[in-house]
């Protein structure tokens, strides 16, 4: 029914009898010859290069590209991670001079305010201590005006009385002489 | 996905295409074993596997072209699904012969594997094997009057020897633009380890015949890549030839036996298309893999 098997049926001596052995059996069984084998061989390189030109080429074309635009976009991804990273240190280094001078700045502050305070508490001990001079000074004075006052009025009394009851006129030598001798008592 | 319409549309050509076969009353008993002559074009033959193979080869420029067509930056439709096969084709040979050899030898292996892949599921359409001519006249064997117009491609030694010599030429062409003529003869002949003495004469010795025998083996390459593919299709033709005719005199019910060959032939048609491709490339990287050593011994 089907001539290859009818071939493997064939006892070796007959075939090889036959015209071309085992070999010329199997290439007249499927019909392998030089026309219809190169006719394939052309057919099948005409068709292999049509499929590259029309088929491969385009299609690794595009998926070249692909692959071109995707390592692109990656290479573009990596610099811009890495200028990310770059600019987060940027940042962070900024930030943490900021924050250095900030410290910096506050302790500055700190500093001059606490020397800011002092100055100004002993320039108001030296209000207050100059204010109270002063005072005890107007104290003083209003004292010794008073003391004057005082003296004044009391020898003009002690000489008036003196006067009065002596009935003479006193003399300002008298007058002085009496009056340091009643405010040498009253100051004893 | 598909409408209703269409579903009995294709029911109904796969059914109308026994037609001719169950009309061909005593005019093809038998799948040949070889393809058929349809034309001559001066010296050249025109078969009816060769009909199938440019039938499948426009069909796929046509769709790269359309996929092509309007290229965007986020694939969909018919762009998505090409880049999906042709992008996993490449790096899967990428994984066996490497970014270098890849790049150079893909358009073969691609082109080996898309037609084999799509030549193995024409062959299982409906019509193919069975829309031909009757011939006439004295010196028509009785028993063979029937040319079909397409024959499964791959049912054809022609066809698969002209794949196979064909690598085999650019396998040679390749392995010497990688390694040198020099570097090629010694990846086939020298001695591999670091030996002295005796011992190295002995291995030179001992490497000479393995090379000879090497070199056999890279003859019969070709040989047994045509005959594996094509005795899979043509076996796969046969069972289903065989199970449309088991149903005897009951014709109008010989639409049902084939259907599970069909997928089995699907998968068929899969699995050799994958194993002249990987058999191929491996053979190829063996060959190329000398300097890969060189280069990793460096490193070490």
């Amino acid at each position: 029914m089907i001539p290859f098997l009818d071939l493997l049926a064939v006892e070796p001596h007959a075939v090889a009898e036959g015209d071309g052995g085992v070999v010329g059996e199997i290439l007249r069984t499927f019909k392998v010859d030089w026309p219809f084998f190169i006719s394939q061989c052309v057919s099948f390189l005409i068709v292999a290069v049509l499929l590259k030109k029309f088929a491969f080429g385009p299609i690794q074309n595009m998926l070249e590209q692909r692959k071109s635009r995707i390592a692109e976009g990656e290479e573009k991804l990596k610099r811009i991670e890495q200028q990310l990273a770059e600019s987060e240190a940027t940042t962070a280094a900024a930030i943490a001079k900021a924050n250095e001078e900030a410290t910096r700045l506050i302790q500055e502050a700190r500093d001059s305010a606490a020397a800011l305070s002092e100055s100004k508490a002993q320039e108001a001990v030296a209000q207050a201590q100059s204010i109270l001079a002063k005072a005890e000074a107007a104290a003083k004075a209003e004292r010794e005006q008073i003391a004057a006052e005082l003296k004044k009025e009391f020898g003009r009394l002690v000489t008036a009385t003196t006067a009065q009851v002596t009935g003479k006129v006193l003399s300002d030598d008298d007058m002085r002489r009496i009056n340091d001798e009643a405010l040498a008592k009253v100051e004893a | 996905m598909f409408s209703r319409r269409s579903i009995f549309l294709i029911l109904f050509a796969w059914l109308g295409s026994f037609a001719p076969a169950m009309a061909a009353e005593g005019g093809h008993d038998h799948l040949p074993a070889h393809a058929e002559e349809v034309l001559h074009l001066g010296p050249f033959v025109i078969t009816n596997s060769m009909l199938v193979v440019w039938i499948v080869a426009g069909l796929i420029i046509l769709v790269a072209q359309a996929a092509t067509k309007n290229l965007q930056l986020i694939p969909s439709g018919l762009q998505n699904a090409v880049e999906w096969l042709v992008e996993g084709l490449y790096v899967f040979l990428e994984g066996i012969l490497g970014p270098h050899l890849v790049k150079r030898t893909f358009w073969f292996f691609g082109t080996i594997f898309v037609l084999i892949l799509f030549t193995n599921w024409a062959g299982l359409f409906p019509g193919i094997g069975t829309i031909g001519w009757s011939l006439s006249g004295s010196g028509v064997d009785p028993h063979d009057t029937f040319r079909p117009f397409f024959r499964g491609a791959n049912a054809d030694l022609n066809m698969t020897a002209a794949m196979a010599f064909t690598f085999a030429i650019l396998w040679f062409y390749w392995a010497i633009t990688e390694n040198g003529l020099k570097g090629f003869l010694a990846h086939i002949f020298a001695p591999k380890g670091k030996f002295g003495g005796v011992m190295m004469v002995l291995m030179i010795v001992v490497f000479l015949f393995v090379g000879v025998l090497e070199v056999v083996s890279i003859l019969f390459r070709p040989v047994a890549l045509s005959f594996r593919l094509y005795g899979n299709i043509f076996a796969g033709e046969n069972i289903l030839e065989n199970m449309m005719m088991v149903v005897g005199d009951k014709k109008w019910l010989a639409w049902l036996p084939p259907i599970p060959f069909y997928f089995m032939e699907l998968l068929v048609g899969l699995i050799q298309a994958l194993v002249f491709t990987l058999l191929t490339s491996v053979f190829l990287k063996l060959i190329c893999d000398h300097g890969d050593h060189h280069d990793e011994e460096h490193h070490h």
